[in-house]
């Protein structure tokens, strides 16, 4: 009975406390998604940013003029809490890890990078997605066309067509029915990097 | 002709210093009175109306069914249990229901979550009696289903944020392939309803196939109704689980009694200083004034009259204390309250101090009926006091 009543208080005081929190973009178990996306690291240090703490207004409009296109709706604000995981191998930091959410078809896209120490693309995963063609959407032969990309290689792209001056750039869909998440991937592997720029 | 009410407030100005001091302290004893008491009844409102809020004082679901969605998620989806919407009839019957509402949890499996995926809880309702039961959900954007059967959901506010869903946008069912629309995005409320996916429980019977099945039903009962001989009521019924918000409530309220119990003793204690102090103050007042009482009492002033200038002198400092010491309470009651939910192991939402004009006469009341007590020993003294032996002797010897 005791424990019942335990769980009863958990249940009615201590989610609704959890659920309380912003919600950012973060790893949903860090200490093996860090080793996975970054196999030779030995530890990691999770730090937070948002536009709000770094440069307010100004950055805001910054990254709004980078990225070509303006944060929207109710969720893209200038106060969302970014996670970026800074990797260590022993005591040398080797790179970063860094997620975003972006608005689908239907549903929130939580992409993360993991970037080496000149923001050079290492890995992208989609951590969450909803959509009818995840499959190929998460498939290596879609993501490795990111593998390698900076923030210059993904300057030139319009997150709002996905192509690069109307044409369509090295990084291909994988299939016609997936082109509206195919361009919030864009937009998001762009703004992504963008942050990174600008936080670091 | 100076009255006696008049000499007593001069006596009280010609040491400023020591009567506004003791009017403080006075005055900050009100303060605690008045917060406590009004904490006592703010409490148990504040807590009240967060089980009002909760829309129902019973859940009955089916024997071992995961009535939460996040029960349900550790269970990895799986568990779910069902009653026949036709048990909605015999709760009906009963003369203790005020408000029924049935539910029904359903879980689709999203292979894109995560690396091996993930689950989705929709929680099914009915859209004439959940919005009613849940009265303190509100919109950011949008509103309620159109009909009982609509392809339509709304979104708590955390799990919008997490979807990045707004009204107009579409969600789908993973494993059942099918688009919903958006119609709601529900604001915060700081309840497991923010991170909740809302259906009408007629679509989702459809589209998982459990027609004629729910898995709760929350029971609003009449206020006057006794909860615990209700439940036991219900365990009649088959196959049954019955959880009750009055439990939640009874928890709590062990856990606050302790603290309440150290916040009261605090209380008498703070008062009990502040009337030694008062005494002190006064029978300080006297000695001072030893040899002026006894020459008052040599041009004629009686024993009684000696008493009541003292004994008013006290209750002046009481009275006006009591009101400084109520503004204050009423000033600084969110502060209070701010300070109170930092000591307490729960805090209910809402305001924990209810001060209201009752309250504020009751204590300026007590203050001043301590200041009566207080003060019959120094006016006691003061009347006691020999006119010859008073003009006789040198300041301060009594």
């Amino acid at each position: 009975m005791k424990y019942f009543k335990l769980l009863l208080l958990s249940t009615f005081i201590l989610v609704p406390l959890l659920l309380n929190a912003a919600v950012g973009c973060d790893l949903n178990d860090p200490d093996k998604d860090v080793k996975r996306l970054f196999p030779e690291s030995t530890g990691y240090k999770a730090v937070y940013k948002s536009i709000k703490q770094v440069g307010g207004e100004t950055l805001l409009h910054k990254i709004e003029t980078r990225l070509g296109d303006k944060f929207q709706g109710l969720y893209e604000t200038m106060d969302v809490p970014y996670t970026v995981y800074i990797i260590y191998q022993d005591k040398t930091p080797v790179g970063y890890i860094h997620g975003v959410n972006q608005k689908g078809k239907y549903g929130g896209i939580q992409v993360f990078l993991s970037l080496d120490n000149n923001l050079k693309i290492k890995n992208l995963y989609f951590q969450k997605m909803s959509t009818r063609q995840g499959e190929k959407l998460k498939s290596p032969a879609f993501t490795n066309q990111f593998k390698g990309l900076t923030l210059s290689d993904m300057a030139e792209y319009d997150v709002k067509t996905g192509k690069v001056n109307g044409k369509p750039g090295d990084i291909k869909s994988p299939a016609a029915a997936v082109d509206a998440d195919f361009v919030s991937i864009i937009r998001a592997v762009k703004k992504n990097l963008i942050l990174m720029d600008e936080f670091f | 002709m100076p009255t006696i009410s008049s000499i007593a407030y001069k006596n009280l100005r010609r040491k400023k210093l020591r009567s506004i001091l003791t009017l403080f302290g006075i005055a900050l004893s009100t303060w605690v009175l008045v917060s406590l008491l009004g904490f006592n009844s703010g409490y148990e409102q504040s807590m009240d109306k967060d089980i009002d809020n909760l829309g129902f004082q019973v859940l009955l679901t089916a024997k071992g069914c995961p009535y939460e969605a996040a029960t349900l998620m550790l269970q990895g989806g799986a568990g779910l249990r069902y009653l026949p919407e036709t048990v909605l009839d015999s709760l009906r019957a009963n003369p203790e229901v005020d408000q029924l509402t049935p539910m029904l949890m359903q879980t689709s499996f999203d292979p894109n979550q995560g690396e091996s995926g993930g689950v989705i809880a929709y929680l099914g309702v009915d859209p004439t009696t959940y919005p009613k039961m849940k009265s303190y959900l509100t919109f950011e954007q949008g509103g309620w289903f159109t009909e009982e059967n609509a392809m339509e959901a709304v979104i708590g506010y955390e799990a919008a944020e997490l979807e990045q869903r707004e009204v107009g946008d579409l969600i789908l069912i993973p494993d059942k392939e099918i688009e919903v629309k958006v119609v709601g995005v529900l604001k915060r409320s700081g309840t497991q309803d923010d991170g909740t996916i809302f259906m009408p429980y007629k679509s989702l019977q459809t589209l998982f196939g459990q027609e004629g099945k729910i898995t709760s039903v929350g029971i609003k009962i009449h206020k006057d109704v006794d909860v615990s001989a209700y439940e036991e009521k219900l365990y009649a019924l088959q196959d049954v689980q019955v959880v009750s918000m009055a439990q939640v409530k009874t928890t709590i309220s062990n856990l606050v009694s302790t603290a309440k119990v150290m916040v009261m003793s605090i209380a008498i204690i703070a008062i009990l200083i502040s009337m030694v102090g008062v005494m002190n103050t006064i029978l300080m007042s006297v000695l001072e004034r030893y040899q002026e009482i006894g020459i008052m009492k040599s041009m004629g002033a009686t024993t009684f009259h000696i008493f009541r200038l003292i004994w008013l002198e006290t209750l002046i400092i009481c009275f006006i204390g009591g009101i400084l010491g109520a503004l204050m309470a009423l000033g600084l009651s969110s502060t209070t309250d701010a300070l109170v939910r930092y000591i307490l192991p729960y805090a209910p939402t809402g305001s924990l101090i209810k001060i209201d004009a009752m309250l504020v006469l009751k204590s300026i009341g007590i203050i001043t009926l301590i200041g009566i007590f207080s003060g019959i020993y120094p006016a006691y003294r003061a009347a006691s006091i020999k006119p010859i032996e008073a003009i006789k002797s040198s300041e301060g010897e009594i």
